[in-house]
Order: structure tokens, then C-alpha cells, then sequence
């Protein structure tokens, strides 16, 4: 059965990859994905059913070499396209890898396998629903989409198989990534990570892509070098292959004062992974790649590996220096993405500094490093996963409409396509607004700032800023002429199912917190903080609880008193009631001096001699305060020596 | 039970209270400006004449809004009354804002967005010196929960002077008083007309009006929770703080959006930050 388990969610994305390479039918090839995807989903709700577990593959075949043999397969495909491009960052970064690895295979004759090779625990569970269920929706979506795309560019050769390949096995190395305890084996899929990455990015060939690729690549190489190192440390240091079993890590088995530093080192390998400043730049990059891209980058894949190294070592740096330089790190990033975020015209980079911003959180809530941070991390895993796989679904149906991504273009978009602008708008709202679950993973994370006081500064001017945001290109998509009777557009069954899969789980996972809460992320907190094997730590809810010193009566995390919840809920059940309330009975223009000239449904005005004239309104970008240009200079200075200071926090001991 | 009881008292009592000080307001201002001014409940025959009128409006979604607006605001003033969570009280309010905003954004009027452009950078400017009180009151009492407010016996005031400051100044944003009548105004401004409002019209302004004093009775309260015990200083000093406001109003000219902006995230921001690290050496 747990061979099966493992099977289906690490090994069947590459085999159905390899058969969409070989497959060259439309049909046939949607067929495979949506086959995959349905049984990537039953497999991680059987995850899910079944608990914790810890896995080591059966002997009989030699895993091991096999991926030592593809680790350097990887590195030399780097060095290669290094070459190819003349992109010298990404050949000194291959490097930089490829030359440790060596050392550590050949020269030190490194025998790294601890045993169990994979475990699963709540954490792991909560990461697998993730990726499985909005990972598969995303690859669904991109069935049609990249036909769309396609014609859109007017391509003779279908470059479909490709991209579609790499989309699934990002989904199998995901999983593989969050299921392992080998940490040697953990770079491997790390590494499998970033060239699917590369290979999505770069797709459509074009010379902006490659550039933004490389990037993408010798960025996170540069995280791949730290993760090596600390292997090496780590096997050197504590005792070989044990010292490389990520639970005898955190269990503290391995522990000692020479731990930090490797773990630092981790925690910057997860920061350029999770686009953390001042590597924000890759992932803003990667815009230029098509949305299903965006989409798995942004949602569930890739960052929420960054997000998960930095969590899953949480207990390995507790009450150090180097747990709150993480937390301003994190906090930082929180604040000035948000506030870049404001100056932005193009929809996708809006989405994608908010992405960077929020991961900013999560990782600013492991550095806080108390049991209620740690559950407002994973509900921000959760919830961010949810909303931003819809909002960028959303973007790419809206882009196919109007064919822009400009934020400008947009206006007026609810009465373009009132279903898009729909479900986009529950999207955004659902990122900054109640009752939705991303403001309550916001507030839970200011109920545990205070213990990093600079930190909670940052969170609150950040959560502001985030505010003004999203309301202005809300505000864009809103500003219609008074006119009657929108016809509603028509979507494809491979947009709508994911669209109105995610539209719902917004809204199911929003309400149904307190049972979601009790069955995977109390847990899961227990099991980040105890570090432990996972089977141990079931209890933990109930410590998580008394630790926030709530009143009685109160249930749902920690200090939560459940009526203000009630209150917050009875709202989102008054809100559609007043649909039917008082409705507009007439609808008229809006105020123009006395200079309209003509119905309610033109935005024409009488100018200079009685010239129709139609009237511009436009939004504010504030690009001189908080554009890219004015900020960008001081906030990466400061984010390369927050970054310093994290590591050299890994030095100190305390 | 008792509960249902305040919520159902609040309900109904906040928006009267408000009302009386909005007539107090306009009849003070007029006596400053040497007129007669209206009689006291003049808002509320404004208020009944709105509501007699025809459901007209120039958007289908603007209602919607305006709805959310009045119904967050009532929502956040539970919190207060309720003696909840600070941080909700304060999420709240900043969505009732959102709420207003994207009304005056949902329709295409140059006007209506100037105002909403606006109101969101005053959003901008109030919201994080909340957010701060928030967390001053953690500092203070080591909970976000109102209650543990009023449980105390030692005004907050004392320690927490700062942050009232800033928050005086949230008051006048709030109240829509000059200088920082940017997004709309009390009295017509020819470049905005009348702002994030000019849209709204019959029930829908009536909403619009009601919300307003359900808002000023909220913060008055906020105001009010800095002397708790006893609460009618609270009160009191709230009362002071509103007439303060009026004064200011009469001897201040409008000014701009981003010179609110910049003063609150200078000063004020100062002011709240100066006040929770304090706060955060002293408890070690």
C-alpha cells in the first residue's frame, strides 16, 4: 500500500510526462493529464486518510546511484546551458555546485544514506494536498490554455507535449521533495525543481524568456551552493549519513553548537527559492512565461519549497539570534514587496510581488517560532495557495479576453466578462479581505509578532499596503458605464473546472476553518515545532492552545473568542441576502457638469466646441515614491545585509 | 443572552447618539462661523428625506458596497462593544473603508474617483497608527482583547499618551474634518464636487449618512477606552476630543492627500513606534 502511495506521488508524474512527450494528440494528451491529475488527488487524500508514515524504498534496486548518476545529469545540463547562453552567473553557480559534489562523492567517499529515506508527517500531508489538488487543477487549466497560446503566437510546431511535460514532473518532484528525509536526496529533487523551473520559463524561447530563466537559475544556484555546503558540513560534522536525516536534525539528536550555521545555510537556500529580497528578481521574471507557469510557481510548487525548508527547520534554530533575524528577513521582504506592489501597471508582476510579500509572512512566522506563528505560517500555506492559483488562473483568462496584462486595460472588465471579474474579484478579496482565510492567517501572525517587535512593525505598515493594492486594480476592474444587461461570456470546460473548483475551496476552506484547523494544521504544527517523528506529536493542538492563553470558551486557534468569528461569518451570510434587497430601480449618468451627450450607456462629454469627447480615467501608481526605480536600490541594500546578518547569526551561538 | 441584548442596544442607540453629534457639530461650527446653523436633529430629517427618495444609482454594483460599508462598520463597532479582539476591531474598519472605496470606483465618474482615490490613501494613513494602537495594547496588557482594557484600573492613557496623539489625528481623518477633508466634504468643493459621494444618491446616500455616525461613535469609543476607569472620563474625553475637532476644522485649511499621507507615516508612525519599543524595554 505505502509502496503505491509513494509510487503514485513521486514516480507516476514522470511516467505520465513521459508519455505526453510521446503522445502528440490534443485529445489524447488532456486526456492523460486530467487522468494523472485525478489520481495525484484520491492518492493525497489517501495521504491525508492515513496519517504520518515513514517510508525507505525496498531494496533490490539502487535508488541511490541512480540519483547520484541524474544529480550530475542535472549540474552538467546547468553548465551546458550556461555555455549555450553565454550567461557566466549560471556556469560560475553550476560550479560552485558541481565542484562540492564531487568533493563530497569522491573525496570524502560520502555514503549518505539515512535511513528512513522519506517522511511523512502532518506538515508533509498538508504540503502533498496542496501541491496534488492545485497543482493537478493548474495542469488541467494549461491543457487548453496552451492551445490558446499557441494560436495566439501562430506556431507551425506544437511545442504543447513539452511544456506539459515539465509541468507534471514539477508535481512529482515537489512531492519528493516534501516527503524526504534524506537531505541529500532533498537537493536532488531541490535541484529537479529549479530546471523545471528553467525549462518553464524559458518556453516560448524568446530572448527576454531565456534571460529571465537564467536568472531564475543562477539565483537559485546560488541557494543550490549554500544547500551543498551544508551537506557537506553537516556529514562532516555530525557523525555522516545520521547527521544528514533531516529528523535527527530537528530532533536535536544531532545537536550541538556547531548546528547553526548549516541550518542558516538552509534558510538562505530557502529565501532565493521563495524569492525572498534580494532575489525577488527571478521570480518577477518569470511573469514573462505563460500563466499556467505563474500559476504552479506561485501556488503550489517551487516558493512553497523555499517557505517549507525555512519551516521544516524551525525547531533547529528555536530561541537563537538567527530565528529572529529570520523573522525580519521574512518581515521585510513582507513590507517592501507590499509596498512595490503599489507602483506596478502589469496585473501578473502586481500578483507577484503579493506572492513575494506573503511569502515574506510565512517566513517571517517561522522566524517567530512560537506554536501560534507556526500555525499562522501553514494557514498562510494553505490559504495563499488557494487564492493565488485562482487569481492567476483568473489572470490568464482575462489575458486571453483583452489579450493585455495591463492593469489599465482592465477597466471597465466587469462588464467585458462579468464571470472572470467575478471569481477574480472573490479572489483578491479573498487575499486581504474577511471572512476569508488569508487575513486570518494575517491576524493570527499579529496576534504572535510582538515577540519581534521590529517584525510586527513591519507586518502592520506591509498589511496596509497590501490593502491599497488590491483595492486599486479592484477599482479598475469595477469602473463601468451605467449601462443595462451584461451578456455573460462563454469558457472553456478546461478553464471553468479549475476556475470554479478554486472559486468554491475559497469559500470551503475560508468557512470551514475550525475543522480544517483540528485535522491537519494543529497537527502539523505540533509536528514543525516538535521536530520529532511525526508519530509522536498528536497532542499538540492542545499545547498550541494553552500556550496562547486563551479564555475558555474559546476554540478555534488559540486566542480566538468564537463569536467574533460568528460575527465575521454572520456578515458573509448577510452580504448575498441583500442582493435582494434595495436595488437600483433606474440607472442613470453620473455627474458631468451638465455636459453629458447622450444615455446612460456612453462615457462621451461635450468638450471644447461641442466636440464629443470620451473621458480617460486612470489609476495612481505613485511611481516616484514606491516605483521599482526609487526603491529598488535601497530596499535590495538592505535586504543583502538583513541577509548577512541571518547568516552571520548562524555563526553566533547562543 | 445579555449579549444579544448590548448588540441589539448598539444597533439601534449607536446611530442616534451619532446623529445628535453630528446636529451638535453643525450647530457649533455655524455659531464659529457666526451663523445660526440648523436645529440639533437636523441629520435625521436629512437622513428620513434620503430615505423617501427613488432607488436611483449610476452603477449596478455600486449598492453592494455601500451595504458592505454600513455593515463592516456596525461589525467593527460589535467588536468594540463586545469587548473583542483589538486586531479584528481594526481589520474591520480598514475593510468598511475598502468597502466605500470600491463604491465610488465601481461606476466610471471622474469625480466618484477622485474621491476614491482618495479615501484610499487616507486608508493608508490611518489604518497602520490603528494597527499599532493594537499592538500598544498588547504591549500594555499582553492580550489584543478589549476586555482586558476595561478590566484595568490604571488608565492607559498614562503609558500609552503617544499613540493617543496619533490617534487624534485618525479622529479628524475619520470625522472627514478639515485638514484632512480630502476624500469628501462637509461643505462642496469645486474640484471634487462632493468627492468619493457625488455618486450616491436617495437610500443609498441615507446608508452612507447612517454608517458615518455609526463610525463616529466608534471612534469616539476608541478614544474613550485611553480611561476606562471610570468610564465616563473616558466618555468625557472623548467628548473633549470631538469638540477639539471641531475647533481645528474652523481654523485649518484643506490640505492634500499626500501631505496627510506623509504626516501620518512620519509622525504618527513615529509617535506609535517611539511608544511600543518603550513599552517593549520596559517589560524586557
Amino acid at each position: 500500500m505505502t509502496d503505491w502511495m509513494m509510487a503514485i506521488a513521486i514516480l507516476l508524474p514522470v511516467v505520465s510526462g513521459i508519455l505526453i512527450l510521446v503522445v502528440r494528440n490534443y485529445f489524447a494528451r488532456g486526456v492523460i493529464v486530467v487522468l494523472t491529475a485525478i489520481a495525484l488527488i484520491a492518492n493525497s487524500l489517501l495521504f491525508a486518510a492515513k496519517g504520518p508514515l515513514t517510508y525507505t524504498p525496498p531494496p533490490g534496486f539502487d535508488w541511490a546511484t541512480l540519483i547520484a548518476v541524474l544529480d550530475y545529469a542535472i549540474l552538467i545540463t546547468y553548465l551546458i546551458i550556461g555555455f549555450k547562453y553565454r550567461n557566466w552567473l549560471v556556469v560560475i553557480f553550476s560550479a560552485t555546485q558541481f565542484l562540492p559534489l564531487l568533493y563530497f562523492e569522491f573525496v570524502m567517499k560520502a555514503h549518505a544514506h539515512p535511513e528512513p529515506a522519506f517522511f511523512v508527517d502532518h506538515l508533509a500531508i498538508v504540503m502533498t494536498l496542496i501541491i496534488s489538488i492545485i497543482g493537478s487543477l493548474i495542469c488541467i487549466y494549461a491543457i487548453r490554455y496552451m492551445r490558446d497560446h499557441e494560436e495566439h503566437l501562430h506556431l507551425t510546431k506544437s511545442r504543447q507535449s513539452r511544456f506539459l511535460f515539465w509541468l507534471v514532473i514539477f508535481l512529482g518532484a515537489m512531492n519528493a521533495l516534501i516527503f524526504s528525509n534524506n537531505l541529500y536526496w532533498m537537493y536532488f529533487f531541490w535541484e529537479v525543481t529549479t530546471l523545471c523551473c528553467f525549462m518553464l520559463i524559458s518556453h516560448d524561447k524568446t530572448k527576454i524568456a531565456i534571460e529571465n530563466a537564467a536568472r531564475a537559475l543562477w539565483m537559485n544556484a546560488t541557494g543550490g551552493t549554500a544547500f551543498i555546503l551544508a551537506i557537506i558540513y553537516l556529514y562532516s560534522t555530525q557523525g555522516g549519513s545520521a547527521g544528514l536525516s533531516i529528523q535527527n536534525i530537528l530532533s536535536g539528536h544531532v545537536h550541538g553548537a556547531a548546528m547553526l550555521l548549516p541550518v542558516a545555510l538552509l534558510c538562505y537556500t530557502g529565501c532565493t527559492k521563495a524569492a525572498q529580497m534580494p532575489f525577488q528578481s527571478w521570480l518577477l521574471g518569470a511573469m514573462v512565461a505563460p500563466t499556467p507557469v505563474s500559476a504552479l510557481l506561485h501556488s503550489s510548487t517551487m516558493v512553497k519549497a523555499g517557505v517549507y525548508m525555512v519551516l521544516r527547520f524551525a525547531p533547529a534554530y528555536a530561541g537563537t539570534y538567527l530565528s529572529s533575524a529570520i523573522a525580519i528577513v521574512g518581515a521585510f521582504t513582507f513590507f517592501g514587496a507590499s509596498a512595490l506592489a503599489i507602483s506596478q501597471t502589469t496585473g501578473k508582476r502586481v500578483l507577484a510581488y503579493s506572492t513575494i510579500a506573503n511569502l515574506g509572512l510565512i517566513i517571517a512566522c517561522a522566524g517567530i517560532n512560537t506554536p501560534l506563528s507556526i500555525a499562522a505560517a501553514i494557514l498562510l500555506i494553505i490559504f495563499h495557495a488557494i487564492s493565488k492559483g485562482l487569481l492567476f488562473m483568473c489572470a490568464g483568462a482575462i489575458e486571453h479576453q483583452i489579450w493585455s496584462r495591463e492593469i489599465e486595460d482592465m477597466e471597465g472588465l466587469a462588464a467585458k466578462a462579468p464571470l472572470i471579474t467575478l471569481i477574480t474579484a472573490v479572489g483578491m478579496l479573498s487575499m486581504f479581505m474577511p471572512p476569508f482565510g488569508m487575513l486570518l492567517g494575517k491576524w493570527v501572525a499579529l496576534e504572535a509578532a510582538y515577540k519581534v517587535p521590529l517584525a510586527a512593525i513591519f507586518f502592520v505598515l506591509a498589511s496596509t499596503l497590501t490593502i491599497v493594492f488590491w483595492t486599486k486594480w479592484l477599482g479598475r476592474l469595477l469602473e463601468v458605464v451605467p449601462k443595462l444587461g451584461w451578456p455573460l461570456e462563454k469558457l472553456s470546460p478546461s478553464y471553468s473546472v479549475p476556475l470554479w473548483t478554486m472559486f468554491i475551496a475559497v469559500f470551503v476552506v475560508g468557512f470551514g476553518i475550525g475543522p480544517i484547523y483540528h485535522s491537519f494544521i494543529s497537527s502539523a504544527t505540533g509536528n514543525v515545532i516538535s521536530g520529532v517523528n511525526a508519530i509522536v506529536a498528536s497532542n499538540w493542538s492542545d499545547i498550541v492552545l494553552a500556550s496562547t492563553g486563551l479564555k475558555g470558551g474559546a476554540t478555534v486557534l488559540g486566542s480566538f473568542p468564537v463569536w467574533t468569528l460568528y460575527i465575521i461569518l454572520g456578515i458573509a451570510l448577510l452580504l448575498p441576502m441583500l442582493f435582494f434587497g434595495l436595488r437600483p430601480t433606474q440607472l442613470r449618468q453620473v455627474y458631468l457638469c451638465g455636459e453629458q451627450s447622450g444615455g446612460v450607456d456612453t462615457d462621451e462629454w461635450l468638450a471644447e466646441a461641442d466636440v464629443k469627447t470620451r473621458f480617460i480615467l486612470g489609476g495612481y501608481y505613485f511611481q516616484g515614491t514606491v516605483g521599482e526605480k526609487a526603491m529598488n536600490p535601497w530596499v535590495n541594500t538592505v535586504a543583502i545585509l538583513l541577509l548577512a546578518v541571518m547568516i552571520g547569526c548562524g555563526v553566533i551561538i547562543r | 443572552m445579555n449579549e444579544f441584548i448590548l448588540v441589539i442596544a448598539t444597533i439601534v442607540l449607536a446611530p442616534i447618539v451619532g446623529g445628535l453629534l453630528f446636529g451638535i457639530d453643525r450647530r457649533i461650527t455655524a455659531r464659529l462661523q457666526g451663523r445660526f446653523g440648523p436645529p440639533i436633529l437636523q441629520p435625521f430629517y436629512d437622513v428620513l428625506k434620503l430615505w423617501g427618495k427613488e432607488t436611483i444609482a449610476v452603477s449596478k454594483m455600486q449598492f453592494v458596497w455601500i451595504y458592505c460599508y454600513m455593515i463592516l462598520m456596525i461589525a467593527s463597532l460589535l467588536c468594540l462593544v463586545l469587548q473583542a479582539d483589538a486586531l479584528v476591531l481594526v481589520f474591520l474598519l480598514g475593510f468598511a473603508g475598502v468597502s466605500l472605496v470600491l463604491g465610488g470606483f465601481s461606476t466610471k465618474s471622474p469625480y466618484s474617483h477622485f474621491g476614491a482615490n482618495r479615501e484610499l490613501l487616507q486608508i493608508l494613513a490611518y489604518e497602520p497608527v490603528l494597527l499599532l494602537l493594537a499592538i500598544g495594547l498588547y504591549a500594555k496588557n499582553g492580550t489584543f482583547m478589549i476586555s482586558a482594557i476595561i478590566s484595568r484600573e490604571e488608565p492607559m492613557l498614562f503609558s500609552l499618551w503617544p499613540l493617543f496623539i496619533a490617534l487624534l489625528y485618525v479622529l479628524t481623518i475619520k470625522m472627514r474634518k478639515s485638514p484632512f477633508d480630502i476624500s469628501t466634504s462637509h461643505h462642496a468643493h469645486q474640484e471634487i464636487v462632493k468627492g468619493i459621494t457625488t455618486e450616491f444618491s436617495g437610500p443609498f446616500l441615507a446608508i452612507y449618512e447612517v454608517a458615518e455616525w455609526y463610525e463616529i461613535v466608534l471612534v469616539l469609543g476608541i478614544i474613550a477606552l485611553f480611561w476606562a476607569n471610570p468610564l465616563w472620563v473616558g466618555l468625557l474625553i472623548a467628548f473633549g476630543a470631538f469638540l477639539l475637532e471641531l475647533v481645528i476644522d474652523n481654523i485649518a485649511a484643506r490640505m492634500t492627500a499626500g501631505w496627510m499621507v506623509r504626516l501620518s507615516w512620519s509622525v504618527g508612525l513615529i509617535l506609535g513606534i517611539a511608544n511600543i519599543v518603550y513599552l517593549y524595554i520596559r517589560r524586557g
